[in-house]
C-alpha cells in the first residue's frame, strides 16, 4: 500500500503524499480496505484543482490513517469505483461525483447526496422503486411534523412492512466547505459552531484541534480538560434529549418529560460556564474563552449530582417498563455484518457490538490523559442505542466528576501563528453522535485549499433505511430517533 | 404505578414558574448596550471583529438582526463601551428597531393589531419551517414545550400540519433546497397567518449571508410579523416576545 501513514491531528506537508495512477492506486485503496480499514475521506487536497485527490483510511486498531493520492491525468475525471466489494466507500464516490464532476467507473448505484434529484450534473436521479400487487411508496418531507430539520424519505412498502427506505437529504445545504475557505479566522469558529448546532462542541474542539496543529499551538492541559469536560456535557445533553425523544416516540409521557428537564439542568451547566446553553464562545485557537471558578465549578457539580441521582430513577422507569420493551427490542435491528460493511460509526455502531470510539481509538486533547471506558451492546436494535446513550452518560458523568475535582492549573489561552505552508492535518474527534473528521489543506502561502467536514451522519443515514428494513412504517419515528442523526451536519 | 407516581414526586415543580420575571445567569450574553461615552480616537476594533459585520462606528450602532451574540466586540472593546447585560427581551415587530445605539435601553414589540389579538389572543397555533437551521433554533423551539418553558399554558403550541397552524415560525438561512418547500408550507397555512423570523440566520442569513446556497426572496415578498433575534435565541426571548405581542402579560 503506497500511503503516507499520519495520526490524529498530526501536521503533514502534503507534497509528501505519492500521487498514484489509477491502477495503483485502486489497488493500493483495495488492499487497505481488505486489511479491515475504513474509508474516512475521499477528495481533492485543492477544491479548485480536482486532478489530485486523496482516499483517507482509517485504522482503529492501530490509531493510524492512512492517506493514499492519485492524480487522474487523463481528459475526463473518472476513478474505479470500490462500493461494490467495500459497500462503506459508496456514500463518499457519491460525493465526489457530485462536488466535483468524477464517474465513478462500474459504481453500482449513483445517488445525489446534496443536489435535488440530479446525479453526474444534470441527469435526472430516479428514485428506487418496487413493482408489484399491493406494493406502495410512501413519501414523507422535506418538511416534518414535528419541530425538526428537513429530509425526504420514501419508503417502499408491502402493506405495513418496509421493503426499502430511500434517503434525500440536501435541503440544508449552506456551503459551510465552500465558506470556510475565504472566512477569518473568527468566522471560521463561528462556522464550526454552526455545522451542526445540536454538537457545536465536537465540532469546534474538531476544527480547532486542527487549526492548532497547522499553527504549531501546544494546548495547555487546562484547556484541554475544560474542553473535554464540555465536550461530555454535550454529550450528556444530547443523549437525555435523545432518550427523551424515544420515549416521546413510544408515547411514554412521563420518563419524555423527565428525560426533559434533567436536559435543563445540563445545557444550563454549560452556560454557566460560557454563557451559551449550547456552549457557543467557549472555543477560541490556542484554548478556551472562559474558564472555571469555584462559583461555576460549584454550579456545575450540583447540578450534576441532581442529574446522577434522578437518571438513575428515571432509566430504571424506562428500562423496566415491558411495553417500552416491547416497543424496543428487536426493532430496526442492525447486524455487526452490515454495520461493518457500511462504515457505521458512533452510537448506532457500538450498538451493534464495533469498538469504535474515537477518544479511545484516536486519543485526542485530554482523553490522552484521562481515558475514558469503552462501552458497547450487540443486539443492534432500538433497545440498544437507547440503552447505550443511557450507559455513556453514566461513564460522561464519571469522567466530569473526577476531572472536576483535579483540574490542571495554568493558563487557558495560547498564541497562535501562522498557519504552516503546505501542509495538511486530519482531525478527529468523538461528538456525541460519533466520529466527527476535518480535514484542512494549505498552499504555498498558508492559505486554506480545502476543508472537508465529515460528520458521523454522513455514515449512518444509510444505517437507518437499513435498520427500517422488514420493520414496520410505524416504527420510523421511533428507529429514526433511536439513530438521532443530524441533516444539517450530512448537507454542510 | 407507584413507581410513576414516585417519578413524577421526583420531578417536583417547575423550574420556571413565571415566565416574565425569571432571570438568567449573569454570564448569559443577551441585549447589548452602549455606554454613553465618546469612543478612543479611530478605534474601530468591534466593528472590525465582529463576524457579522453587524456593527457601524460614528455613531456606533449593533443590528441584533446579524449579531450572533458571541463575545467577540465586548472582549475587544477597550473602554468597556459595548457590553452585554442578561435581558432576554430582544423580540421586535420591525427590522429597524434591531438596530442597537446609545440611546437604546430596552426593546420590545409594539402590540399586534387588534384583529391578530382577537383571532390568536387565546389560541396561536404555529408551524415551524427549518430552511437551513443547524438544530440550535430547533432545539430551543423544542425545549419551548418542555416542562421548565411549559408553552402551551398560554395557548401557544407547535402544530404538525401547515392547515391547522395560524403563522409560520421560520430558522435557518433560507437555503435554496428549501425555496420550495417553505413557499409550499406557507401557502397551506390559512388567513389571516403570521410570520415569525427565529434566529439571526433567518433574520438576516446570519453567519451565511454571502453563501451562494441562501435564497431569501420569500422574505422580500411577506410581511414579517415578529423578529426574535439570537444564535440560538433563548427560549424566554421567544416566549416572552409573543405574550408581548399578543398583550397577554
Amino acid at each position: 500500500m503506497n500511503s503516507l501513514k499520519v495520526q490524529n491531528g498530526e501536521v503533514f506537508n502534503h507534497n509528501e503524499i505519492e500521487f498514484l495512477n489509477a491502477d495503483k492506486f485502486h489497488a493500493s485503496v483495495l488492499n487497505g480496505l481488505s486489511n479491515g480499514y475504513r474509508m474516512i475521506g475521499l477528495f481533492p487536497v485543492d477544491k479548485k484543482n480536482p486532478n489530485k485527490i486523496v482516499s483517507i483510511l482509517s485504522d482503529s486498531a492501530s490509531s493510524s490513517l492512512y492517506i493514499i493520492g492519485y492524480e487522474n491525468k487523463g481528459d475526463k475525471l473518472e476513478f474505479e469505483s470500490f462500493a461494490n466489494q467495500f459497500p462503506q466507500t459508496n456514500y463518499f464516490e457519491c460525493e465526489l461525483a457530485e462536488n466535483y464532476g468524477y464517474k465513478p467507473l462500474y459504481h453500482p448505484w449513483l445517488r445525489p447526496v446534496r443536489k435535488q434529484n440530479i446525479i453526474l450534473g444534470s441527469q435526472p436521479y430516479k428514485f428506487f422503486k418496487l413493482d408489484g400487487d399491493e406494493v406502495h411508496e410512501v413519501a414523507v418531507g422535506p418538511i416534518h411534523a414535528g419541530v425538526i430539520e428537513p429530509g425526504h424519505f420514501r419508503f417502499q412498502c408491502h402493506g405495513e412492512l418496509v421493503y426499502h427506505l430511500e434517503i434525500n437529504l440536501g435541503y440544508q445545504h449552506r456551503g459551510i466547505e465552500s465558506l470556510m475557505l475565504n472566512a477569518n479566522p473568527n468566522q471560521r469558529i463561528i462556522l464550526s459552531e454552526s455545522i451542526a448546532g445540536d454538537t457545536v462542541i465536537g465540532h469546534t474542539s474538531t476544527h480547532c484541534n486542527a487549526f492548532e496543529s497547522l499553527t504549531e499551538t501546544q494546548i495547555n492541559l487546562r484547556a484541554q480538560v475544560i474542553r473535554s469536560i464540555a465536550e461530555e456535557l454535550e454529550r450528556i445533553a444530547m443523549h437525555l434529549t435523545g432518550l427523551g425523544g424515544i420515549a416521546n416516540d413510544i408515547g411514554f409521557a412521563l420518563p419524555a418529560s423527565a428525560y426533559g428537564r434533567l436536559r435543563t439542568l445540563v445545557i444550563n451547566s454549560l452556560a454557566s460556564l460560557c454563557g451559551s446553553r449550547f456552549g457557543r464562545g467557549l472555543f477560541v485557537y490556542g484554548g478556551v474563552r472562559f474558564d472555571f471558578n469555584d462559583e461555576n465549578i460549584k454550579q456545575i457539580k450540583s447540578n450534576l449530582e441532581i442529574v446522577k441521582k434522578d437518571i438513575e430513577a428515571i432509566n430504571d422507569f424506562l428500562f423496566s417498563s415491558t411495553g417500552a420493551l416491547i416497543r424496543f427490542e428487536n426493532t430496526g435491528v442492525v447486524s455487526k455484518d452490515f454495520a461493518g460493511k457500511i462504515g457505521l460509526v458512533g452510537t448506532a455502531a457500538k450498538a451493534c457490538g464495533i469498538e469504535l470510539d474515537s477518544r479511545i481509538n484516536f486519543p485526542y486533547g485530554a482523553y490522552r490523559y484521562f481515558p475514558v471506558s469503552p462501552i458497547t451492546l450487540s443486539t443492534g436494535d432500538v433497545f440498544a442505542r437507547a440503552r447505550l446513550r443511557a450507559l455513556e452518560i453514566d461513564e460522561s458523568l464519571r469522567f466530569i466528576f473526577e476531572q472536576l475535582e483535579n483540574i490542571p492549573s495554568g493558563i487557558t489561552t495560547e498564541k497562535v501563528g501562522e498557519l504552516r505552508i503546505n501542509s495538511g492535518v486530519i482531525s478527529i474527534v468523538e461528538g456525541w453522535r460519533g466520529e466527527i473528521i476535518h480535514s484542512a489543506f494549505t498552499d504555498e502561502e498558508g492559505k486554506i485549499i480545502q476543508y472537508k467536514i465529515k460528520d458521523p451522519s454522513f455514515n449512518n443515514w444509510y444505517g437507518l433505511s437499513l435498520a427500517l428494513r422488514n420493520t414496520a412504517i410505524s416504527d420510523f419515528p421511533l428507529c429514526n430517533k433511536s439513530f438521532d442523526l443530524s441533516y444539517a451536519g450530512h448537507d454542510l | 404505578m407507584i413507581d410513576a407516581i414516585k417519578l413524577r414526586i421526583l420531578q417536583r415543580d417547575s423550574i420556571i414558574q413565571d415566565v416574565s420575571t425569571a432571570s438568567l445567569p449573569k454570564l448569559f450574553r443577551g441585549l447589548p448596550v452602549i455606554e454613553d461615552k465618546p469612543c478612543p480616537d479611530g478605534c474601530k476594533k468591534c466593528a472590525e471583529v465582529c463576524p457579522t459585520n453587524a456593527i457601524k462606528t460614528e455613531p456606533l450602532s449593533i443590528d441584533l438582526g446579524l449579531c450572533l451574540f458571541c463575545p467577540l466586540c465586548e472582549e475587544v472593546c477597550p473602554e468597556k463601551i459595548i457590553h452585554y447585560t442578561n435581558d432576554f427581551n430582544l423580540a421586535v415587530d420591525k427590522r429597524e428597531k434591531l438596530i442597537i445605539t446609545k440611546e437604546t435601553k430596552t426593546i420590545s414589540p409594539e402590540k399586534a393589531s387588534e384583529k391578530i389579538r382577537k383571532y390568536f389572543g387565546r389560541s396561536l397555533k404555529l408551524r415551524q419551517i427549518s430552511a437551513g437551521g443547524c438544530n440550535g433554533c430547533e432545539l430551543e423551539l423544542n425545549a419551548l414545550s418542555n416542562v421548565n418553558f411549559d408553552m402551551g399554558r398560554f395557548g401557544i403550541e407547535f402544530v404538525a400540519s401547515p392547515r391547522h397552524a395560524d403563522g409560520i415560525v421560520i430558522t435557518g438561512p433560507l437555503t435554496k433546497n428549501m425555496a420550495n418547500a417553505t413557499q409550499i408550507c406557507y401557502d397551506a397555512v390559512p388567513n389571516p397567518k403570521i410570520i415569525i423570523l427565529f434566529g439571526a440566520c433567518a433574520i438576516s442569513g446570519g453567519i451565511f449571508k454571502n453563501s451562494e446556497e441562501t435564497e431569501r426572496k420569500f422574505l422580500e415578498q411577506n410581511k414579517i410579523d415578529l423578529y426574535i433575534p439570537g444564535c440560538p435565541p433563548h427560549p424566554l426571548t421567544f416566549i416572552n416576545g409573543l405574550l408581548d405581542w399578543l398583550d397577554k402579560k
